[in-house]
């Protein structure tokens, strides 16, 4: 899952200052699974911005709320053709992806991020989100027990742990666990350990061509779609 | 004429007119049992609350009768409440009384409108008669009661001790019947119903009771000394005192054998024994009469059969034999008994208590079925004959007063239908009962709370008076043994499946770990595990969960509107707002007294629980002009739920932090008495009070420099 978390309320009044009516535009998938973004910090938001605004007296904005299922797809933001026409600015809690799909379907509309998006994660508890995920395109979960040294080791290195783990934590932050200590435990544990002991040699750290495009559908030769 | 129909279908067809559909709350279990489906969740909820008049309103909506249903009942619904599976159940009865005493039920009940010109006699004027004549007379019918004794009341006056059902209680119900516009008859039996319709009575109702008591048949049954139970009750409790001697025996195991033992106890008898044939199990009186009856003294002999009488001109003593078993293998009375195994005991008066059957006279001409009770179709009450409809301890044998009122109500609006032609508007149960037992994860993690007994008489005292055992609760037990009540079937629900992202945070921040996901990968929320505390609604971050119950919704919002339209037509500042949880006696005692002490203009918005608050209600506080806001809990132990102050505090901190972006300091917000070890609340509002005080001030200064 996507997670983010909302912009400092002074951020967000500085993004909407020069638009009066404006429509803040939940998300019904990650950003309500992670708190950032759904129906409830929608209207949340939308009171402390008509708080806000009482209080400064020198602006007046109007709201509209609205929350989709989900904003990376456009088909789901039809629904607000209508009422967009009356707003001057779309204040998006979608994700990135949410932000440039609301901007690319409604072109003439300025699309503000209300959200950063910031990780690929899980929720640990109630109310506590770990990062899990870099999107590295070249996945080696097999050989590290399911534990990714890309995003949980500040390092990101494949031939761990460095010299900095110690009691199982990591060296840049006491509070953190070394992800190598971690992969350790878990090969012990699966019967794996040969796999410590083998080197990885270095993946491609070349910048990833962006922006990257995955393609299912197979290529058909003209004229072959009418059978 | 039309809304005083409507108004008894409400209390009788309690669902079309008074459940919109979406209402989602389930029947809970005391209700479904209760024979009246009094609605016992929510007068418990007022009770809670302190709102003890409202109660008693609920409770008058119905129960034609309730201060004697308050004494007497034998709450079926207890025994049906799930309380019972994790401690004990909450004693329903108790609070009943308690909000006949305290919310003052003092109604006069105005004359009801007579809209109908039909007259209808009732004949009998037991629990089912007078019941069938309040709803008749409400429904806007001359009703004439016939009573062949000289008072009314039937068997809650002839048979019912007084200890049991003070007689003042019974007379004020009786007279508010009077009061209604009902005709009474007393000291007129009535013998041929053909009299009646030939008075131009259009419908007739029997509720004669069963007031035969069956013989033992054995020899000795008519010498003097040997008496019937029923008889023995209807002289003590209509004044006389019949001389006993000093050793009583009772034979019998019901409830009318207990009342004649304690009655017995109460004139002269020094020594009182209780013979029956069952086993102490097996006994079908009341638990707690069978214990009170013990407590006094008196002796109860099990599993004995009455052999013989041992008399001479007067009766001396009865013989006994064992009772190896009273029922067959199919569980019918079938007693078998050891010859070998024999007792006696010596007996002045010997009271025989094996049972009432009713006593049809003949000229009635309606069809008598087994055990001499009335035929009747049981939905509809009618008898054989046209315009006979009959009901009560007549048709069903000895039961229960809850219903023999239950019976009235349904005769009188069954009566209705027969008289306006209409096809019998039988009240369908709309809403579903919840069903299934708290599960043992459930009952786990729900805090156990004691049972708070009323108090009694001490056995002493009460030995050789009539005056009314049990006693009624005072205010803080009252409150706290009502805030026990789990609210069965008004929690939370999943209304907006679409929205629902399965985000799975009503799994992790219920207390009581009721959301489940199913295989299909869908979060339920299962009815009737659910406790209705409210924190997974509130942080439901895609708004899908909802409470059952519309009222519960929209609760805050409302409150809080009110207050703040309040707060806006009066002059006194700073404005405060304070959510303040209603449960138990902080809300509306001690609370109470302090903000109206407060120089400050403070506002109460009352929550049923401070878990139920969110953010937003506190930021619209601040909204709406608020200086302060602080969020008082109930501090008490006797709270029901789970982790509510955790709750309070978490959305405390939600809301602090968009104060501090907006600039608004974050301790205009206060939060106390959220849990019992805090300090004292007074002080803590006063110095809050305090504060926004200096702040307003500040405030009011800069905005002069400004100007």
């Amino acid at each position: 899952m996507i997670v983010a978390e909302q912009k400092p309320l002074q951020e967000i009044r500085g993004l909407i200052a020069s638009y009066e009516k404006i429509l803040v535009l939940g998300c019904g998938t990650c950003m309500t699974v992670c708190g950032a973004g759904g129906e409830k910090e929608v209207s949340l938001l939308h009171d402390a911005l008509r708080i806000a605004q009482a209080r400064g007296g020198d602006e007046s904005h109007s709201f509209l709320e609205y929350t989709v299922k989900r904003q990376c797809d456009s088909e789901f933001l039809n629904v607000l053709e209508d009422s967009v026409k009356e707003v001057d600015a779309i204040l998006s809690l979608g994700c990135g992806v949410g932000v440039q799909t609301v901007a690319a379907r409604f072109p003439d509309i300025p699309s503000l991020p209300g959200v950063n998006t910031t990780f690929m994660g899980a929720a640990e508890e109630w109310g506590v989100w770990d990062e899990r995920c870099a999107a590295c395109g070249d996945c080696r979960l097999a050989e590290t027990a399911g534990i990714c040294p890309i995003t949980r080791c500040a390092k990101g290195i494949l031939n761990g742990p460095c010299a900095g783990s110690k009691n199982g934590k990591c060296e840049a932050n006491k509070d953190m666990d070394c992800a190598w200590a971690l992969i350790y435990k878990r090969l012990e544990r699966l019967g794996q350990l040969e796999k410590m002991r083998r080197y990885y040699p270095p993946r491609n750290f070349r910048t990833i061509p962006r922006p990257r495009r995955i393609t299912s559908k197979a290529s058909i030769e003209p004229g072959g779609a009418n059978g | 004429m039309d809304s005083v129909r409507l108004d008894a279908y409400k209390s009788y067809n309690s669902n079309a007119a008074k459940r919109p559909s979406f209402d989602h709350t389930f029947v809970p279990p005391c209700q479904a049992a209760c024979p009246l489906h009094m609605e016992i969740r929510e007068y418990v909820d007022l009770i809670a609350q302190g709102r003890v008049m409202e109660a008693l309103q609920v409770i008058r909506e119905d129960n034609p009768f309730p201060s004697i249903c308050a004494y007497i009942c034998n709450h079926p619904c207890e025994d049906a409440c799930r309380r019972g599976q994790i401690d004990k159940p909450i004693a329903i009865r108790a609070l009943k009384r308690f909000a006949v005493e305290f919310g003052g039920d003092r109604v006069i009940q105005p004359e009801a409108e007579t809209t109908h010109e039909e007259r209808i006699a009732i004949v009998g004027s037991g629990s089912a008669g007078l019941s069938a004549a309040y709803y008749l007379r409400k429904l806007g019918y001359p009703v004439t009661v016939f009573e062949a004794c000289s008072e009314l009341g039937g068997m809650l006056r002839a048979g019912i001790p007084k200890y049991r059902l003070p007689r003042e209680v019974l007379d004020t119900e009786v007279q508010r019947l009077i009061q209604m516009g009902v005709e009474i008859r007393t000291n007129t039996r009535v013998v041929s119903l053909d009299l009646l319709f030939d008075m131009d009575y259009k419908a007739v109702f029997i509720t004669v009771g069963a007031a035969q008591s069956r013989r033992l048949g054995i020899e000795g049954e008519d010498k003097p000394g040997v008496v019937d139970a029923i008889t023995f009750l209807r002289e003590v409790n209509l004044g006389l005192r019949p001389s006993i001697g000093e050793s009583v025996v009772v034979v019998g195991g019901g409830n009318v054998a207990v009342d004649a033992a304690r009655t017995a106890l109460r004139l002269d008898a020094k020594k009182v024994d209780l013979v029956c044939l069952e086993s102490r199990q097996e006994m079908p009186a009341f638990e707690s009469d069978i214990q009170a009856a013990a407590s006094e003294g008196i002796v109860i002999n099990c599993s004995w059969g009455p052999r013989s009488i041992v008399a001479d001109d007067k009766v001396t003593g009865i013989e006994f034999i064992r009772c190896t078993s009273v029922f067959d293998g199919g569980g019918r009375f079938d007693p078998s008994f050891d010859e070998s195994v024999k007792t006696s005991l010596t007996a002045d008066t010997l009271i025989i208590a094996i049972g009432q059957v009713p006593q049809i006279p003949e000229d009635f001409r309606v069809r008598i079925g087994r055990g001499s009770t009335i035929r009747v179709d049981p939905v509809t009450l009618t008898t054989n004959r046209e315009g006979v409809f009959a009901g009560g301890d007549a048709v069903t044998g000895p039961a229960t007063v809850v219903q023999a009122l239950a019976t009235g109500r349904q005769a009188a609006f069954r009566i209705d239908d027969y008289l306006q032609h209409r096809y019998p508007l039988v009240g369908k149960e709309e809403k579903e009962s919840l069903l299934g037992d708290l599960l043992p994860k459930t009952i786990e993690m729900i805090r156990k709370l004691n049972r708070f007994e009323p108090p009694v008489l001490s056995p002493q005292a009460r030995a050789k008076e009539f005056e009314p055992v049990e006693l009624v609760y005072d205010w803080k037990s009252a409150v706290n043994e009502a805030r026990r009540c789990l609210r069965c079937g008004m929690g939370a629900e999943i209304l907006f499946r679409d929205k629902c992202a399965a985000c799975l945070t009503c799994l992790r921040v219920c207390p009581y770990h009721v959301p489940y996901l199913d295989d299909s990968g869908t979060v339920q929320i299962p009815a009737d595990q659910c406790q209705a505390c409210g924190i997974c609604v509130g942080e439901c971050p895609a708004r899908a969960i909802v409470l059952r119950k519309p009222q519960d919704r929209r609760h805050i919002d409302e409150e809080l509107d009110h207050a703040l339209k309040t707060a806006a037509q009066s002059k006194s500042r700073p404005l405060i707002i304070g959510f303040c949880c209603q449960y138990g006696l902080y809300g509306t005692g001690a609370l109470a007294r302090l903000w109206r002490q407060a120089k400050a203009g403070i506002w109460i918005v009352p929550v049923l629980c401070v878990a139920k608050i969110e953010a937003e209600h506190i930021l619209r506080a601040f909204e709406m002009g608020a200086e302060g806001v602080f969020i008082a809990g109930c501090g008490q132990e006797q709270c029901a739920r789970e982790d509510t102050a955790f709750w309070a505090l978490q959305r405390i901190g939600k809301a602090r932090k968009v104060l501090a972006q907006i600039g608004l300091e974050p301790k205009r917000l206060q939060a106390f008495n959220l849990c019992p070890t805090e300090g004292d609340p007074a002080k803590a509002l006063d110095e809050f009070t305090e504060r926004i005080g200096e702040l307003h001030l500040a405030s009011a200064i800069e905005q002069e420099v400004k100007t």
